[in-house]
């Protein structure tokens, strides 16, 4: 009488231990499958150069698309970030640093990443959908029958679009970010544009812009590989379609995120690095 | 000139797709491939232009192996074969940016197309290329300026079939031409690949359901089921086969076909 409990125990957890990893080889499988596509990306891209035009013609779409959204975000992450940092630095009297803390996590963190967000809905759900479609009813394939590379063709342009359009959106979402920013400093803070501005560059300097492009660069290679990737690969007609845009959404997500831990921490590394070997130099020099 | 498998397998996930298909199509021939739904007649097709890569076995198209073609050294020669051969695939899979004349002249503005022909087109040649093999597919010049979307399904089949024909291929594959298309186009794209066959003398593959039109005008007719070979022999031979699904495929046919149709001669 007792073993019975004991073997449906015993299932559930083989059961539940297959499921978890045939999970972890579906990720594996996924990110072997995406790398393999980045590689093939950039042979391709430093074979043949793709298309200008082209290229000219996506940076204009993913631009023009995006670029509303960007500015409507841009100005309420500003005043939300204005609003927490307020509330803390309140307490120790340090209001006059709202506008440096405030600009330099903007520039370091949530800018990049809410960008990079904004990429993933509106581009890389775009995108997916296009390529996927162009993929089930043989588009692609038509392509290459006619002796053209469709990588070169198709996602090379795309790839470096959002590429290049991500650091051009940064560079918006950033300055309507602090724009907005000083708004409500000013509203709801009582702190006056030029307390908000004389503090920035306390916190935010060459590095912080540096650590911004270079996080926006990595995020939007991340957006473009995993959408071009899922789009180029789908199967199965349009249920192919709606599962290719899902996966693509939660795959995009999840490397944005592991991608923001791995670079916080070579960039610190890298940061401190920089900092011991000049402190070094100057105790010999000077 | 031909196009031979070898003793082909692919299997897609656990599904077997063929297994151990053997056939050679030779220059100026039309070869019928018919079998049931999802027996593997398109992925054959799709194996000879490189779409796809076979597990085990050899294809080979002229002189050229297509099945170790596949690593990315050899791209630029799997663009050499595919300039032999143009597809006609199952949907028009033309391209939705596109007008109906950029579709039709996709094939004559690419970099590979300019290396054959060791020069660039100008826009009058184009152009015209374009409107002769519009006229071979019988589509009204007026469509050309129009997108995919806005033509009939019919009309959007012939732009594709132009498409394939701009380039000049020496070896055409039909991936079921017909489905889709009211008896009056059908019956025309049945004549216009007889004619291409006979008049180009472009060798064909067509992969299709239609066990009339494979008695009518092709060379050969190979069978396809559960990915092995059934039969292949000229269409004289099919009519007196022992084989079952062979048996069906032309009682059914016979049943839908007017009592004065004979075989071609």
């Amino acid at each position: 009488m007792n073993k019975e409990p004991n073997l449906t125990l015993k299932i559930a957890t083989e059961k539940t231990f297959t499921q978890c990893k045939d999970a972890i080889f579906n990720q594996l499988h996924e990110f072997g499958g995406a790398w393999i596509f980045l590689t093939k990306i950039l042979r391709t891209f430093k074979k043949t150069s793709g298309h200008r035009d082209a290229i000219i013609q996506q940076i204009a779409e993913v631009s023009t698309r995006t670029m509303s959204t960007v500015i409507f975000a841009g100005l309420f992450v500003g005043a939300i970030l204005v609003l927490q940092f307020d509330v803390m630095l309140r307490r120790f009297d340090a209001q006059s640093l709202l506008g440096g803390l405030n600009t330099s996590a903007t520039i370091r963190e949530i800018g990049p990443l809410i960008i990079s967000f904004l990429l993933a809905g509106k581009i890389g759900a775009f995108t997916t959908a296009e390529l996927a479609n162009m993929r089930v009813t043989e588009q692609i394939d038509a392509i290459e029958s006619l002796g053209t590379n469709s990588i070169q063709y198709l996602i090379i342009p795309r790839f470096i679009a959002i590429i290049l359009s991500s650091v051009v959106l940064l560079a918006i979402g950033l300055s309507v970010s602090v724009f907005g920013a000083i708004i409500v400093a000013q509203i709801f803070s009582g702190i006056n544009i030029y307390q908000y501005i004389s503090s920035i560059p306390r916190f935010a300097g060459g590095w912080t812009l540096f650590e911004g492009l270079v996080r926006s660069i990595l995020f939007s290679t991340v957006v473009a590989t995993i959408s071009t990737f899922k789009g180029y690969t789908a199967t199965g007609g349009a249920r192919g379609v709606g599962k290719a845009v899902t996966q693509a959404a939660i795959y995009i997500n999840v490397y944005i995120v592991i991608t923001n831990f791995i670079s916080s921490s070579i960039l610190e590394w890298i940061h401190d690095l920089l900092y011991f070997s000049i402190s070094i130099v100057e105790r010999i020099f000077l | 000139m031909s196009i031979r498998f070898q003793n082909v397998y692919k299997a897609f996930a656990e599904k077997q797709i063929l297994d151990g298909v053997s056939f050679q199509v030779n220059a100026g021939e039309i070869l019928f491939i018919l079998g049931k739904s999802g027996m593997g007649k398109s992925v054959t097709l799709k194996h000879i232009i490189g779409v796809l890569e076979p597990d085990q076995g050899k294809i080979f198209v002229d002189e050229f192996e297509v099945s170790s073609m596949h690593t990315y050294d050899q791209k630029d020669e799997l663009t050499l074969v595919r300039q032999r051969c143009g597809m006609v695939f199952q949907h028009p899979a033309l391209l939705d940016s596109l007008t109906n004349f950029e579709n039709v002249a996709f094939g004559l503005r690419t970099p590979q197309y300019r290396k054959k022909i060791g020069r660039t087109l100008t826009e009058e040649e184009i152009n015209a290329i374009v409107l002769k093999t519009i006229k071979l597919v019988h589509v009204n010049e007026d469509t050309l300026p129009l997108k995919p979307y806005e033509v009939s399904y019919g009309v959007q089949k012939r732009i594709s079939m132009a498409r394939t024909l701009a380039p000049g291929p020496e070896y055409l594959l039909f991936d079921e031409p017909t489905t889709g298309l009211d008896p009056l186009s059908t019956s025309s794209i049945n004549k216009l690949i007889f004619e291409l066959s006979r008049k180009l003398k472009v060798t064909s593959i067509i992969v299709s359901h239609d066990m009339a039109c494979a008695l009518s005008i092709a060379d050969q007719i190979l069978f396809l089921d559960q990915g092995k070979v059934l039969l292949c022999a000229p269409p004289k031979e099919v009519i007196h086969s022992t084989i079952p699904l062979v048996q069906d495929f032309f009682k059914e046919t016979m049943s839908l076909l007017p009592p004065n149709w004979s075989l071609k001669a």
